[in-house]
């Protein structure tokens, strides 16, 4: 039977006068992997941060595993030890070893012994090919090293899901690849994922479903195969064709796009 | 007395340090040797000792000046010698924020090196360096109450004077002239610091 | 005669230096006045960054005023106000037939006999103790300044990643920011510190025999004004090239790549 770890029941979200994220609803089974994609500022990275509590939301609810992550007597930081998180720009800590980057929550929030928490480390590093640069600070890896590094931080809290922003936006095109794979790696294994991309690719291979949010609100839902072949809604068709031209398609680029397509 | 005291060693600090900014930024090595030489000459000694040097330890050295004011002038010449070598940092710091294409745009049009600097670099150069001069303002006028150490009657001092004669009353005056000093710091720094520099950061003028 | 050769600068230096006990007593509690002003100075200071950054609006804006305040204001000023202050409070209290508190009579003191002197340094009484915590008060605005320039310098990332793992803010905030801030901020950090010996012959005003004060004796005694300031200046320039050089070597032994 299919353990649902998250629900988000909608969710809204404002700053200052802005309305950012406009009643979100989803659902997230156990070892589902679900990608939201949409066009910059449509709330996809807000929507992360109030999943994990970060800034949470102004309405709705969401529930991790049952629990009302919205209830007041809820400890955030045993909840947050639960949701893994990839950010963008990785948030390495700068200070440490790429070893100590992953056993530091291990070690300060798990309560794992020094020794204990290095075996673990060297384990996920290794799961992400980085071993060899246990010893190495992040300003000597490159960006795909050090977002290969991000996702074992979160990988060795053991976490019901983890979350990814953007995780490739950042990173020189030849380093996508790389990071990319990991992800497809423990997708396959059964992990539980949301992840926030443009990548295509990934989302036709390992999605269970999709979903297009576009300035706050979902547009709209389904699996990968419905939004390359048949997307309802003209925003989403206009989005695709977008992505297709980023990612090389001369024929996309050349076809004029009519006028009311671009609404 | 106390704004006197600061406005001419300001002046002073002022031409000494733009003198010593330019040796060391486009100086020979041996000229730029020398000016940092003076900088760290002149931050490493305290400044109440170099008020009393040129007070009382070279006492003709302002024989043209009536013996009243002699104090005066050794205070300014302290305070001046000591701002020049700080001054010097924040024009060199100025002066190398503004974008190297600068001054090459300048020479490309055909002005000369010094042409250059007179018209592109230090315009520039001088609005980058308003949030440290702000700085050193400060710093100076703060300073300034040195002076009541050979005998100047600047603010330090009349508080003291009248704490002397009415004990009862050194709250109130210490404390207000501990207000004056604020009121005569705090506005210049606040206006001309963090709010220049994001002005400049918002210009793109290169914040150093 | 070789006595006859010698010049009149190197003579006048020579019988400065014959007081070098006094010399030495002063420049020790110097540097006794400097070390407590430091470290009071980084504590307080640091606290005082951190209220700034992290603290909820009551804290940060009561630290703010502090350190706006302080820095506004003169040092000597504010040894004055430190000075008379329980003065004030002893006579207040003494109207209303209140035990008040002891001033001037007590002291700490060590002394040691070297070469045939004897050297008294005291360690500590009212006036060195008033004149400590007021250097100690007026270092912690400026380094609060510095540190919390590089707190701020810490990405809000690393805060967030830290708290997204599971971290309260208290132990982010320890185990993450901090760690990088202090290492950032050693550069300007050190410049502070290397300055600060310059500011403790304030405290000769208040009374404090340190190292402008056994200048003025042996003035007194030896009428050579300008050689007895010179040699203390120099002394001064010494220290202080000292001070940067062994932070410099510190630093340079603490880099972390990309930090």
């Amino acid at each position: 039977m299919d353990k649902t770890i998250l629900k988000v029941v909608d969710v809204w979200k404002s700053y200052d006068d802005l309305e950012v994220l406009k009643g979100i609803s989803f659902e997230l089974a156990e070892k589902e992997v679900k990608v939201i994609f949409g066009p910059s500022g449509s709330g996809k990275s807000t929507l992360l941060r109030c999943i994990n509590m970060l800034t949470p939301p102004d309405k709705g609810e969401i529930y991790l595993s049952g629990q009302n992550l919205m209830a007041p007597e809820v400890n955030l930081n045993a909840i947050r030890s639960k949701i893994g998180i990839v950010f963008q720009h990785f948030n390495l800590f700068a200070h440490l070893k790429a070893i100590d980057n992953v056993s530091i929550g291990l070690r300060r929030v798990k309560g794992l012994t020094k020794e204990e928490a290095r075996v673990k480390a060297l384990d996920m590093l290794d799961q992400v090919k980085m071993k060899n640069w246990a010893e190495h600070y992040p300003a000597q890896l490159s960006g795909g090293q050090q977002q290969r590094v991000g996702i074992a931080r979160a990988l060795a809290m053991e976490p019901n899901l983890i979350l990814f922003d953007e995780p490739t936006s950042a990173l020189d095109p030849e380093l996508i690849g790389e990071v990319l794979q990991i992800m497809l790696k423990i997708a396959r294994a059964g992990t539980t994922m949301v992840v926030v991309t443009h990548e295509m690719g990934f989302a036709r291979a390992v999605a269970s479903e999709m979903i297009f949010l576009d300035q706050g609100v979902i547009v709209e839902r389904g699996t990968p195969n419905h939004f390359f072949q048949s997307p309802k809604s003209e925003r989403v068709k206009y989005f695709l064709r977008q992505i297709d031209i980023l990612y090389g398609s001369h024929e996309a680029l050349l076809k004029e796009p009519n006028e009311e397509e671009i609404k | 007395m106390t704004l006197m005291l600061t406005l001419f060693g300001l002046l002073i600090g002022f031409t000494l340090g733009l003198i010593l900014a330019l040796m060391r930024v486009y100086g020979a090595k041996e000229v730029g040797w020398l000016a940092s030489g003076y900088e760290k000459l002149f931050r490493g000694i305290p400044l109440l000792i170099l008020i009393f040097i040129f007070t009382f330890g070279i006492p003709s050295l302002f024989w043209y000046l009536e013996p009243l004011e002699r104090p005066i002038a050794g205070v300014v010449l302290a305070l001046g010698l000591r701002s020049g070598a700080y001054q010097s940092q924040i024009f060199r710091g100025a002066i190398l924020s503004v974008n190297p294409g600068q001054m090459e745009a300048g020479r490309a049009l055909g002005m000369s090196g010094i042409q250059s600097f007179r018209h592109v670099v230090f315009p520039q150069a001088l609005r980058l360096a308003i949030p440290g001069w702000s700085n050193e303002y400060a710093v100076v006028i703060k300073d300034s109450s040195f002076a009541y150490a050979v005998g100047i009657i600047e603010m330090t001092k009349a508080a003291l004077r009248i704490s002397a004669n009415f004990p009862e009353l050194w709250a109130l005056s210490m404390g207000l002239v501990a207000i004056l000093y604020f009121i005569f710091t705090y506005p210049v720094t606040k206006l001309f610091g963090e709010r220049q520099t994001k002005k400049l950061k918002d210009l793109g003028m290169g914040g150093g | 005669m070789i006595f006859q050769s010698i010049p009149k600068e190197l003579d006048e230096l020579l019988r400065v230096l014959a007081f070098w006990d006094h010399i030495l007593v002063g420049l020790g509690k110097t540097m006794w006045l400097y070390a407590w002003a430091l470290l009071i100075g980084f504590f307080l200071g640091l606290l005082l960054a951190l209220s700034r950054q992290y603290g909820g609006r009551i804290i940060s804006r009561i630290a703010t005023g502090y350190v706006e305040i302080i820095r506004g204001t003169p040092l000597l000023a504010q040894l004055f106000l430190f000075y008379f202050l329980p003065f004030s409070i002893n006579s207040f209290l003494d109207d209303r037939g209140l035990p008040f508190i002891p001033i001037g009579r007590w002291s700490f003191y060590v002394s040691t006999t070297m070469f045939g002197r004897t050297m008294t340094m005291v360690l500590l009484d009212h006036l060195t103790l008033i004149g400590i915590l007021t250097l100690g008060l007026n270092s912690a605005a400026y380094q609060a300044e510095y540190l919390r320039g590089a707190v701020m310098s810490v990405s809000t990332g690393q805060l967030e990643a830290a708290q997204s793992l599971g971290m309260s803010r208290r132990r982010g905030i320890l185990h993450v920011v901090l760690p990088q801030a202090l290492r950032r901020v050693i550069p300007s950090w050190s410049n502070e510190a290397a300055y600060l010996p310059k500011y403790t012959v304030l405290v000769f005003y208040i009374g404090v025999t340190e190292i402008f004060a056994q200048a003025h004796y042996i003035i007194s005694e030896t009428f050579l004004t300008l050689t007895v300031y010179i040699v203390v200046a120099v002394i001064f320039l010494i220290l202080i090239s000292l001070i940067s050089k062994v932070l410099d070597v510190i630093y340079k032994r603490m880099a972390i790549p990309g930090l």
